[in-house]
């Protein structure tokens, strides 16, 4: 992991002109000779030392903006991908190809190499499952994870497309009728897909993020995790080696078809030939087998020995966009475990005007008043339990809302009325406020252990309370195993203590997420991933 | 072949200057080369592009320059006013341009059948459950068999006695989306023949075989939209993803000719029995242009050339000295042969399954 890592890290502060409060999605200026502006999934940023030659070797550069699976989609349905972009490269086409307005400003694709999304666990557990003598099927990991004989991480479908490509293939594979999936087929095996994501312990908003959280968690017995579902190539890099499983009935292959734009220019054309054309020949598919583990694009290059698995079934991928949206959104409102979401919330006086305004936004946005697809997916789901946590120079009264399976709408009503009448005035006591919010999740994990919980930790500014972040960390160390293991994802905002912040979220497993030159909505967005 | 590939990216060919000279020489005055546009299917761009291709054309006193675009494109959605010629690759597209232009004539000069590639374990186990069958001299793939089985919607692990490949998911052939793409369309040429045991032409017809001709589109779920894509998928990916896939005979022909080694010992050739001629048709709509498909139909050195590209050429002398040269296992001649429907017709149903989607 460690060696995907650096490269995606030199490319972000690349990105971000060395400054970490960049969005990784901006665009990447005009079009310039001899460059290549693509619009990608974060995972390709592995690729970088790959691309560093073939600029050598072709005169060609790529120059990466990164977004999710969905919010990807988005961009080039509506045109906005071709305002700054040649072209785009993501795992996979399929999702952007069922979107008729996504597909027809789709030009040539060339693939470049492919990984199979599949199950890695220690191979002690797969030994005690029985499965290193023999293949299983997605049925029987199923029947595990029901019986919650192990326990596994994957990232958010509708963010990243390692979790998405999870997602159909089970639902696919489950199914058992072998063709594709639609709507009643989806509803037929409802039970079984929730046993299966009845074991999913830890979700994540990127591959990348969902490794290092494993590899965390696997030093506290508390928060361990047992295995992870991902791309074969990210399995195979982890520094702890793990047991790939191959399910009998087959996966679902990113294929990564770096594909032009219909609006791009001759030169961005010729440029993408160029690079295609390098990327593809045999000396480049050896390079990218052996440096990112993923499988070779051209049949010229055999396999090499770490790939245990050669012939691969390719499970149906369903045919209609509507088809996809039913699945994702069936996974959230009722398939996965529900979540558990403690919002603390800076209402001090510095937060008065545009600021406290962006808050009732983002929080609005995710009421369902968001109508764009990513927007759509982030909204709160059926049975998630939402509390909201206002504060100022103290902590106001927690507002808790569980949002039902069936009829969400006047519960996210209540939520909309609420986030509509925060007000901005007094202090920021912000450690005795988010020490208080462990009291309400004190309560609720009593009740009912079974959920995804998390807390989302908005300031803008220093904390003006007596309690400081020593206090809280005395505290937090206090915490027994389940409380201490909620992960905290601050967010950055105005002048927020950031070093502050990153310490939170170090200690308790979670990720700072910057909202100093994005909206905080484009934040809280993000942050949905990892709930 | 794509949609998509928007008419917009011209690539333009431009033979050498050196040519022109050269002819120029003999006769002392300037040479003086006469520039004709056409837009064409997409699988015979690289044809086009070929300089051999071209110092033909330039001998001739032309420079051809071509657009790529899909064939249903250019029969429906393309403005052919700047075009000297058309030359999508099927007949019904064809038909539909030389009846809306009034053009006086056609050239098919070369042509491919509709094939299914597959692995000699999959041979094998269809041959067992009666799909495979050993036709006049080459293997068939027969089709009222296979309808028969994905009417049912039988599943690879569901044959008895598959130990070869027992993949819990359906047996179906591997297409292009139906919405997109010449191959998908010459797919359903086929198998709405078989289901209606003759060439649909009517909508009583139409009907009567929409439910299971769509099927074999639909339960495949996401397909792509470029017959490269599968094919593709088909030599590297291997028999795990790709079992059976539709593709153009010129597409395995002209990867054998290469001889880059993408084409195992281990992969097979099946001709659907019956199966379509995917003919490509070139439409004159101006003098210009018919002088492109008389050069196409008579000139010895193109005819060479295209079956060098995989194509079955109208003098079969040149695909058969390919077919000798590179030793391939292709039939010289395919005995089963039946017509695609009407241009409406087919465009019809293709309309009707894209709806289903």
């Amino acid at each position: 992991m460690i060696r995907r890592l650096i490269p995606a890290a030199a490319v972000v502060a690349l990105l971000a002109g060395c400054s970490d409060s960049t969005d990784p999605a901006r665009p990447v200026g005009d079009a310039a000779p001899g460059t290549l502006r693509v619009l990608a999934g974060s995972e390709l940023a592995d690729l970088q030392p790959i691309l560093d030659e073939a600029a050598k070797a072709t005169g060609i550069s790529v120059k990466f903006s990164f977004t999710g699976t969905v919010e990807g989609a988005e961009k080039v349905a509506s045109g906005a991908a071709e305002q700054g972009f040649d072209a785009v490269w993501f795992s996979s086409n399929r999702y952007l190809e069922l979107v008729p307005e996504a597909q027809k400003r789709l030009s040539t694709p060339a693939k470049v190499m492919s990984s199979p999304v599949v199950l890695g666990l220690p191979a002690a557990k797969v030994r005690e499952l029985g499965w290193d003598t023999k293949r299983v099927g997605w049925a029987e990991i199923a029947e595990a994870a029901g019986a919650q004989k192990f326990t596994y991480g994957m990232t958010d479908p509708s963010a990243s497309n390692s979790g998405f490509s999870a997602l159909v293939g089970v639902a696919a594979a489950l199914s058992g009728s072998g063709s594709a999936l639609d709507a009643a087929r989806i509803d037929a095996v409802a039970p079984q897909l929730k046993q299966f994501f009845s074991a999913q312990k830890l979700s994540a908003g990127s591959s990348g993020w969902l490794s290092e959280a494993y590899q965390r968690r696997a030093q506290d017995p508390g928060a361990r995790v047992d295995g992870l579902i991902n791309y074969e190539s990210v399995l195979l890099s982890m520094p702890q080696p793990l047991t790939l499983v191959y399910p009998s009935d087959g996966v679902v292959t990113a294929d990564y078809p770096l594909t032009l734009l219909t609006s791009a220019s001759s030169e961005a054309r010729e440029a993408h030939r160029k690079l295609s054309d390098h990327l593809r020949s045999a000396d480049v598919q050896r390079k990218i087998m052996e440096t990112t583990h993923r499988r070779p694009a051209v049949p010229q290059v055999q396999l090499d020995g770490k790939f245990a698995t050669k012939d691969l079934v390719e499970l149906p991928f369903p045919g209609s966009q509507s088809a996809v949206d039913g699945l994702i959104t069936t996974y959230f409102d009722q398939l996965r475990r529900p979540s558990r979401t403690l919002y603390v919330l800076d209402t001090s006086g510095s937060m008065q005007g545009d600021r406290i305004d962006g808050l009732r936004q983002a929080l609005t946005g995710l009421t369902g008043a968001d109508e764009s697809l990513a927007g759509r997916f982030s909204r709160f789901h059926g049975r998630e339990q939402v509390t909201l946590l206002p504060f100022s120079s103290s902590a106001q009264p927690a507002l808790k809302y569980e949002v039902p399976q069936n009829d969400p709408r006047p519960v996210l009503d209540q939520i909309r009325a609420t986030a509509t009448n925060l007000d901005a005035s007094g202090g920021t006591a912000i450690y005795s406020s988010l020490r208080g919010g462990y009291d309400v999740l004190r309560q609720q994990i009593d009740a009912d252990p079974n959920r995804f919980t998390s807390i989302v930790l908005m300031t803008d500014g220093e904390n003006t309370g007596s309690e400081g972040i020593t206090d809280f960390q005395l505290f937090h160390l206090s915490l027994p195993p389940d409380l201490k293991s909620i992960p905290i994802f601050p967010v950055l905002f105005g002048e927020s203590a950031a070093a502050e912040m990153e310490q939170v979220a170090k200690m308790s497993g979670g990720k700072v997420f910057d909202a100093r030159s994005r909206s905080l909505s484009a934040a809280f967005k993000e942050i949905r991933g990892y709930q | 072949m794509k949609r998509t590939l928007g008419i917009g990216l011209a690539v333009v060919l431009l033979v050498g200057v050196v040519t022109a000279v050269v002819l120029g020489q003999g006769s002392g005055e300037q040479a003086r080369l006469q520039t004709v546009r056409g837009v064409i299917g997409s699988e015979k761009l690289a044809f086009f592009a070929d300089q051999r291709v071209k110092d033909v054309f330039a001998k001739h006193g032309l420079v051809v320059e071509v657009d790529p675009a899909g064939s249903r494109q250019i029969a429906t959605a393309t403005d052919l006013n700047s075009y000297d010629f058309a030359f999508p690759s099927s007949a019904p597209a064809a038909e539909k341009i030389q009846r809306d232009r009034k053009a006086a004539r056609t050239y098919a000069p070369f042509s491919s059948p509709m094939v299914i590639a597959t692995f000699d374990p999959v041979v094998g186990l269809l041959t067992k459950a009666g799909v495979v069958k050993s036709g006049p001299g080459y293997q068939t793939f027969d089709v009222q068999a296979y309808l028969e089985l994905a009417a049912k919607g039988t599943r690879w692990d569901q044959l008895p006695g598959n130990t070869a490949y027992p993949a819990r998911k359906n047996l179906l052939v591997t297409t292009t989306d139906p919405r997109d793409s010449n191959s998908a369309a010459m797919y359903l040429a086929i198998t709405s023949f078989v289901a209606n045991s003759g060439v649909v032409s009517s909508q009583d017809a139409e009907a009567k075989v929409l439910p299971a001709v769509s099927k074999l589109f639909l339960d495949q779920g996401y397909t792509q939209s470029s017959t490269e894509g599968p094919f593709e998928d088909y030599l590297s990916a291997g028999m795990g993803k790709t079992p059976l896939v539709l593709a153009y005979e010129a597409q395995f022909v002209d990867r054998v000719v290469r001889g880059d080694s993408s084409v195992r010992p281990d992969m097979k050739l099946l001709y659907p029995a019956p199966t379509v001629l995917s003919k490509h048709t070139l439409v004159p709509l101006r003098e210009a242009g018919d002088r492109v498909g008389q050069l196409l139909q008579s000139d010895a050195e193109l005819g060479r050339l295209a079956a060098t590209f995989g194509f079955r050429t109208a003098d079969p002398r040149h695909f058969n000295d390919v077919v000798e040269e590179k030793d391939l296992t292709v039939p010289q001649t395919i005995v089963d042969v039946v017509e695609p429907p009407a241009h409406e017709t087919l465009e019809r149903m293709l309309e009707a399954i894209a709806k289903q989607y």
